[in-house]
């Protein structure tokens, strides 16, 4: 019994015979898995390795290295939000608190099933819309304080 | 009114549907340089152009690229790689970014004649996770151009193949060192690689590489159409050319723009960004990036956006992202995101660059709670100073040099941050 | 064919080495010491510990020797105050937030950290902040203890596991400061190799479980030896703190033949050494259909009168292939020569899977002299082919038996049923290391003999190298003696007899 989905099996075989070495799709294989769940499993390391022959030490050094792949279960909107420096001059850590408010707000009535987890984020490479966040692989630009509200609105409702 | 800028790289900006294929190929003599290449001039030859423009890299060190590409074996048989580091992590940056939405058919078209030009028949873009709109823009470029027989095998019916496919990384600014880089494509932690040896020689696989900045890319093909001298026009005789500026801060127009290299910061400020939101006067300016030393407003007197001005400065051009600081910002707290920004990123391999800067954090965190002692500033200089020269790749010393510089340069500021009461952040 | 040489120099000296070598491949074989931590001859480079940083020519930087090819007169120096700055900042960095374990640190004595802080450092550290703590005292092997906080990333361990055992069991996770080295979750290292592991590990990150916590390795003194486990042969050091006449640990000696490795099974050998698991006096008749204890002459003497007692015929040997070559000619000499004794059996295992190799250096024939028996049956007329005698012995019919009884007990487990029923067969006479045999009560006459480590000799492994016990340890025991001592008494008593 597979935990993968059939389309994630296809997905998986076929990066396994895109590069040059079946290692390369690690990489792709869990942007994959992570598309479909949100995070990486052990139980999914475990057929990676036994059915795929998927190193487990290299996947869990790949999985702890990069910033991206989550070994445990996620909120269903992860928020990134750009901490550095012209997104900091701009005013992040103000619209981080609200952020934090918010979710600390919302944990407390629906515990894990909250719909926003926050990670304070070292880059995301748009420097001209500061602040800039991002929920899940949407990006929002001039993220202000002012607007925190309308925009996590968006996704889910807030507690008054 | 500013004069026309010279547009060799955002050649399509502003066209309607300045990304697709039709518009590069009909509006700006897209594919017409690759042509010229494959339809009868020697590798040696298109090295050779580069080599007379002066072409520097575009990823923040400078290297020339035409010297870089003779750097591999020729008479060696075996698969060769040409990968362009769309990584683009340097904080302040995010010029390639914009590049690949507006002119992508550009960056695939000088991949294809770098790719001859180092013998090598299939090439990766390296694009970071962060830039999903992005790589959607750069995948459906390269499937136009696959489409279009510009990719693939026999092109213009040379005889030349070159496969090219996208590879998306997974949040870590090391992967933008060409050797990290290369340790990601192969499914590894992005660790940099000892060197020796060099990945033209032993790279990707331990196959001769050539990794180039996106923006060095986009500038071969004009190199190639309109010749070595006519590249040289433009910019200074070191640094010649034009460069993308990503310029951000409490500005008027922050964005990307392309200028020629020497073009005057206070143009760049004032004229390209619309300058400083009313009410601001510039108290410091990071010229090329988190690792660049800071520069204070005295320093950025005359000052020019070419490689050679920035070292008179003890600074660098770097990557060309320039942050500028106004007078309502905490240098304090600026310094410590830069130096978190470090500790968090760094790779962990090298005993200095790891220890190094999880210290300098660890000290940062002492003087942001104001529990440490003065002589806590001096202290990260003293560490900074020691960590640099000394490690695989430059994080290290990326780290390093700015530290150095604020203590230097804002030590006033820092003594009275930690000498102040409670509260004080800035607005 | 020529190898291409390089001279280059080194610290004023000038030194010729092979196209190819790295100035800290050159410096290890002619005796400069460059420090370092991560690299290691048997290992590839990893360069990350920036620890062996030297002065080349005029470059304004310095660099790495073990990653440096020597050229042509390349100009090196360690002892420039450049270098000497670089290595204390080197170290400072190392320490910043590894804990001060010491006290409480098996590697302490023989630490790289503790060595280069007397080398280079002695000064007192500016670093007065928080440390960065990770998980301590982690049972990732059968022997192994993993502390990740004292673990110095040198990634020694992790090249280990792929390149020698090819396991690949070990990896560092994380990033930066946080990285940490590590078995996958719940997993362990299951494999023979795993002290190499120890031995390789500069600090006390991996340990040894049999070793923690028993002693200070300042207390300890070293002679090298020849491993008794099989018959690789690999040469080792055998630690003993001889005040107190206990053996602690065995360690693998760089050779030709082990490499810089040696198994776990091999670790093994010292502990039937130690007094509890020796026989530690003889034993004869008493008289009374019992035995005592006696003296080692006494014994002697009273088993020359058994062979006084018989004729050649009805005399036999069973002789285990763990003694030296010197051993079995002095053995021979007596028994065969002088007293015309045809009668010699080999002691051996009999599930013994004499053709298993674990492709590293670990034998089936779990012997160190099986050709050595070998050789000597040959040299004196007698059958050499390798075979287990037991069976043939108690057929024999002999009256009185010589047994040489094996060293290295725990290889051998048919061993207490076979000392069972040699004590059913007539007068049995068996000389041994351990003390096994003196729990048989049937057996009667007993001789207690040194072990490997406390006696001179030689070995010749399965290649037929000869490998040397040269530096012996004082016997842990008093009464203990060699075969070769033994029998050169017994042949005194007997011509006088």
């Amino acid at each position: 019994m597979s935990v993968f989905s059939e389309s994630l099996k296809a997905k998986i075989e076929s990066f396994l015979t895109r590069y040059e070495t079946r290692r390369s799709a690690i990489l792709p294989v869990l942007h994959a898995i992570q598309d479909e769940t949100g995070w990486v499993s052990d139980a999914q390391i475990e057929e990676l390795h036994h059915k795929y022959g998927l190193d487990r030490i290299h996947i869990k050094e790949v999985i702890t290295f990069y910033d991206i792949y989550k070994d445990h279960p996620v909120r269903k909107y992860q928020i990134r939000y750009c901490k550095n420096l012209t997104c900091h001059m701009l005013g992040a850590q103000d619209a981080i608190c609200r952020i934090k408010e918010h979710i600390k707000a919302l944990d407390a009535q629906l515990g894990e099933d909250g719909p926003f987890s926050l990670e304070e984020f070292p880059c995301l490479g748009k420097c001209d819309g500061a602040p800039v966040m991002l929920v899940n692989k949407e990006r929002i630009e001039h993220a202000t304080v002012d607007k925190i509200d309308t925009i996590l609105s968006k996704y889910a409702p807030l507690p008054k | 009114m500013a004069e026309q800028k010279p547009k060799i790289i955002l050649q399509t900006e502003g066209l309607p549907d300045q990304h697709s294929l039709k518009t590069y190929v009909e509006k700006v003599n897209g594919y017409t340089a690759v042509r010229k290449v494959l339809g009868g001039m020697s590798r040696e030859q298109v090295i050779e152009e580069v080599k007379q423009a002066g072409l520097r890299g575009r990823g923040g060190a400078g290297f020339l690229t035409g010297l870089k590409w003779s750097f591999v074996p020729k008479d060696i048989t075996g698969p060769k790689y040409l990968i362009c580091n769309n990584d683009e992590s340097e904080p302040g940056t995010f010029k390639d970014r914009y590049l690949c939405i507006t002119n992508p058919h550009q960056v695939i078209e000088g991949m294809v004649i770098a790719a001859y030009a180092i013998g090598a028949n299939k090439g990766y873009i390296y694009t970071r996770w962060e830039y999903q709109e992005e790589i959607g823009y750069l995948e459906n470029a390269i499937k136009e151009a696959y489409a279009a027989g510009l990719l693939g095998k026999n092109l213009f019916g040379s005889g030349f193949d070159f496969d090219l496919d996208h590879y998306t990384g997974a949040g870590a600014y090391i992967c933008g060192e060409e050797t990290g880089l290369i340790s990601s494509l192969e499914g590894k932690k992005g660790q940099p690689k000892v060197k020796p040896p060099f990945p033209a020689v032993s790279g990707y696989l331990g196959r001769p590489t050539i990794v180039n900045n996106t923006e060095t890319l986009a500038n071969v093909p004009w190199i190639i159409n309109n010749g070595a001298k006519a590249f040289r026009q433009f910019g200074t005789e070191k640094s010649p050319g034009t460069k993308l500026f990503s310029i951000s801060g409490a500005l008027n127009k922050p964005g990307v723009y392309e200028v020629p290299l020497g073009y005057p910061f206070a143009s760049l400020l004032n004229i390209e960004a619309g300058g400083m939101q009313a009410g601001r006067t510039l108290k410091a300016l990071i010229p090329g990036g988190a690792s660049a030393p800071v520069l204070t407003p005295a320093e950025c007197e005359g000052l020019t956006m070419d490689f050679e001005a920035m070292a008179q400065r003890n600074t660098m051009l770097g990557s060309g992202a320039v942050m500028v600081i106004d007078d309502r910002q905490s240098l304090a707290e600026l310094l410590k995101v830069t130096i978190e920004f470090f500790a968090h990123e760094s790779c962990g391999q090298c005993t200095p660059c790891r220890e190094g800067t999880g210290w300098l954090n660890n000290i940062m965190d002492g003087i942001m709670e104001r529990s440490a002692k003065p002589d806590n500033i001096e202290r990260l200089r003293t560490v900074a100073r020691n960590m640099g020269g000394k490690t695989i790749c430059a994080l290290s010393d990326a780290c390093a040099m700015p530290v150095m510089s604020y203590v230097q340069k804002f030590s006033g500021e820092l003594q009275a941050y930690l000498a102040a009461g409670s509260g004080g952040h800035s607005k | 064919m020529s190898t291409e040489t390089v001279t280059f120099n080194l610290n004023d000296r000038d030194i010729t080495v092979p196209k190819g070598t790295t100035v800290m491949e050159a410096a290890h074989k002619h005796d400069v010491y460059i420090p370092h931590f991560c690299w290691h001859p048997g290992l590839s480079i990893a360069g990350v510990c920036r620890f062996c940083l030297v002065k080349v020519d005029n470059r304004p930087k310095l660099e790495i020797a073990c990653n440096l090819q020597a050229t042509p007169g390349m100009k090196v120096s360690t002892l420039l105050p450049e270098v000497k700055e670089a290595h204390k900042w080197a170290l400072e960095f190392h320490l910043v937030n590894h804990p001060l374990d010491c006290p409480i640190c098996d590697q302490a004595g023989e630490c790289k950290l503790q060595d280069f802080y007397m080398e280079v450092g002695k000064y007192k550290s500016e670093m007065d902040r928080p440390k960065v703590l990770k998980p301590k005292a982690l049972d990732v092997g059968s022997d192994l203890v993993l502390d990740t906080e004292r673990c110095i990333l040198c990634d020694r361990c992790v090249r280990f596991e792929q390149e020698v055992t090819k396991t690949g069991a070990l990896g560092i996770f994380n990033r930066g400061d946080r990285a940490v080295v590590g078995t996958y979750p719940d997993k362990k290292i299951e494999h023979n190799y795993q002290d190499n592991l120890v031995d390789i590990c500069p600090v006390g990150a991996f340990t040894s479980r049999d070793f923690r916590f028993k002693q200070r390795v300042w207390f300890l003194k070293d002679q090298p030896a020849v491993c008794p486990g099989c018959s690789t042969g690999c040469h080792v050091k055998v630690y003993a703190k001889p005040q107190v006449r206990t053996y602690f640990r065995v360690k693998p000696q760089e050779s030709e033949v082990n490499g810089h490795w040696m198994c776990d099974v091999g670790r093994k050998t010292y502990k039937h050494l130690n007094q509890d698991q020796r026989l530690r006096f003889a034993v004869a008749e008493d008289g009374k259909g019992g035995r005592k204890r006696v003296s080692v002459a006494e014994a002697i003497a009273s088993l020359a009168v058994q062979l006084r007692g018989v004729s050649a015929s009805d005399i036999a040997l069973l002789v285990s292939p763990q003694y030296t070559c010197e051993e079995y000619d002095a053995l021979f000499s007596f028994f065969v020569k002088k007293l015309g004794v045809s009668k010699v059996f080999q002691w051996r295992e009999p599930t013994e899977s004499l053709d298993a190799f674990d492709g590293l250096l670990y034998r089936g024939d779990h012997n160190p002299n099986t050709l050595g028996l070998s050789e000597a049956l040959a040299k004196v007329g007698l059958a050499k082919e390798v075979k287990n005698g037991f069976d043939d012995l108690a057929r024999s019919g002999a009256k009185v038996v010589v047994a040489l009884a094996p060293e290295i007990e725990f290889q051998f487990p048919s061993l207490p049923a076979q000392l069972q029923k040699l004590s059913e067969l007539a007068f049995v006479s068996v000389w041994a290391t351990a003390g096994s045999a003196y729990n048989v009560k049937g057996l009667r006459h007993l001789v207690p003999l040194k072990g490997f480590a406390e006696k001179k000799g030689t070995f010749r492994n399965f290649q037929g190298k000869v490998g040397e016990l040269s530096k012996p340890f004082p016997a842990a025991v008093d009464e203990a003696k060699d075969v070769v001592e033994v029998v050169t008494a017994l042949a005194e008593v007997w011509a006088h007899a």
